[in-house]
């Protein structure tokens, strides 16, 4: 694949104490695509998206996000590699003693945008995820699902070219996590490449797109958008 | 539903657009916004560093203000001091006189009044116990004397040449300098000036320390929002600068804090200073706090303030790492 942001080539991971969470994983995303990795719990999602994060290191192979080779980003360029990424945490790691409009402003802060280009920015990232009205309110006045929100608003504001969520339906009802995917699906339609962690194969197979399964850390399935029943 | 595009993935002119200045000054604008309004978040603990660090600071300056003083008092009770130079009893006025006029010639001496023997009787009948038993002396015992002053701003050293010279000179019977209180006092202040400085110092340190713990706590208690920080993207040193201008802010708010405490006890001290001053007709000129220090206190505080909060964060921050 000519137009791969994402490629992991032979990938393993494995933690002190000998847990191996990857195993040989190989597999690209290409620009603008949208894909799920999915399996049991403790099957490697997380660290599959913790490697792209550079939370975590490979123990070897190689991992690439938009033709950048990870293993050559030390300490101090993590941050301006995390700053190209939108990250989308199940538990949406806000801080909760700022107002929406704070949380969702942070990148931007980051990457030194004026004030008056960050509020445009905010509101109209707010206004995507629906919640324009709710920027001066703090985050635990929010149900769940708002949060959640809250959090993609936050990914998608500084305009990253790779979206990556962790189980971002993990504490939702049905009804709700579906806007959430219908959400992402549309960042995907605009170009973004969209990378998402979930156990919810229901979910899953009625967003029709491309499905990696993963199973002990080891690739066994990797579906295609128009394959998956 | 059409996307916005201002969340749409950015082009790759926006991309290679960089603007570094304006992040820098952007990212030191919102570092010094947030960390004043944590500060305005908890405002009896911050009031409490801030009062904590004003004490420790005024300490020094009111012991400054003290010496400083003293050393006025000094100073003018010095512009006071006479060499009293006793001639023999067998001088005769025209020897007195020529004395005095071969005193007035040294270098040290600012002026000299020769009294004789019936002004000397004079003086020591107007004080109260001394008129009676002067009526029954027969004849006036007392000798010539030169009350010389020395010229202003002469070191205790050539004060104690001047006295050794007069001593020396023929038809002098003893000479009494009132100026050895002065030496004393001078070495008293010498002591203090030290120990102002040795307390100074002590007091710098504490308010590292003080600062230093406050932003260690701030950073332990605050380690969820760090690392939400790092995970979007923010570099250490955008995590550190809002603890950096805390510990400004700090040592800026306890630094005039201090200064104004430094004036209300220079406000305290001008009443009995100036009946002082009225006691030595108005020689004493009481100074306050110079306005050069009353800008460099606050200013060295907020100096202090960033590097306890700069070797702790530091240090704290490398450990969540």
């Amino acid at each position: 694949m000519g137009n791969a942001v994402i490629r992991f080539d032979q990938v393993s991971k494995r933690y002190e104490g000998g847990h191996e969470a990857l195993s040989q994983l190989t597999f690209e995303v290409a620009k603008g695509e949208m894909a799920f990795v999915t399996g049991h719990s403790g099957a490697g999602k997380s660290t599959l998206l913790k490697l792209l994060a550079l939370i975590e290191r490979p123990s070897h192979g190689h991992i690439s996000l938009d033709g950048q080779s990870l293993a050559k980003i030390g300490r101090s360029g993590i941050p301006k590699l995390r700053r190209s990424l939108g990250m989308v945490f199940q538990d949406h790691r806000l801080l909760m003693d700022r107002t929406v409009f704070a949380n969702v402003e942070l990148p931007l802060v980051i990457g030194g945008i004026a004030p008056l280009e960050r509020g445009r920015r905010v509101r109209a990232a707010l206004e995507k995820v629906g919640l324009l009205d709710y920027e001066r309110q703090l985050p635990a006045s929010l149900s769940t699902g708002e949060q959640q929100r809250v959090g993609i608003a936050r990914a998608i504001v500084a305009k990253p070219n790779v979206l990556i969520a962790d189980e971002p339906t993990g504490n939702l009802d049905p009804q709700l996590a579906v806007e959430i995917m219908g959400l992402f699906a549309e960042f995907q339609q605009v170009g973004t490449t969209v990378l998402i962690a979930s156990h919810d194969l229901p979910l899953i197979k009625r967003m029709k797109k491309r499905v990696v399964v993963l199973d002990h850390g080891r690739l066994v399935a990797d579906v295609a958008a128009e394959e998956v029943l | 539903m059409s996307t916005p595009t201002d969340v749409q993935p950015p082009t790759r002119s926006e991309r290679s657009h960089r603007r570094p200045v304006s992040s820098w000054r952007e990212h030191h604008s919102w570092s010094a916004g947030a960390s004043l309004r944590r500060l305005a978040s908890k405002p009896v603990g911050s009031f409490l560093t801030i009062a904590v660090m004003g004490l420790a600071l005024a300490l020094p300056l009111a012991f400054y203000l003290l010496l400083s003083n003293a050393q006025s008092l000094g100073d003018a009770l010095g512009r006071n001091q006479v060499i009293n130079v006793f001639l023999k009893p067998d001088q005769v006025a025209a020897n007195a006189q020529l004395l005095a006029k071969q005193v007035q010639q040294h270098d040290g001496v600012a002026n000299v009044t020769l009294k004789s023997p019936q002004q000397g009787m004079d003086e020591l009948s107007k004080m109260q116990g001394f008129s009676d038993s002067l009526h029954a002396l027969d004849d006036n015992p007392l000798p010539y004397v030169l009350e010389v002053q020395p010229q202003d701003g002469l070191s205790a050293d050539a004060v104690g040449h001047l006295v050794d010279d007069l001593r020396g000179m023929q038809g002098v019977d003893m000479v009494q300098d009132s100026g050895t209180w002065r030496q004393r006092l001078d070495a008293l202040l010498g002591v203090g000036n030290r120990a102002v400085l040795i307390l100074a110092a002590l007091f710098a340190l504490a308010v590292l320390l003080v600062v230093g713990n406050t932003v260690r706590v701030d950073i332990t208690s605050r380690a969820d929002e760090i690392g939400v920080l790092k995970l979007v993207g923010a570099s250490r040193a955008f995590v550190r600068r809002p603890y950096l201008y805390a510990g400004i802010w700090y040592g800026l708010s306890g630094g005039i804090l201090a200064v104004a405490l430094a004036l209300l006890i220079e406000f305290a001290l001008v009443d009995p200073v100036a009946r002082l001053s009225q006691v030595y007709e108005g020689k004493l000129h009481v100074g306050g706090l110079p306005p050069w220090l009353l800008l460099a206190v606050p200013i060295a505080a907020a100096f202090l303030g960033w590097l306890g909060a700069r070797l702790v964060s530091a240090w704290q921050l490398r450990r969540a790492a």
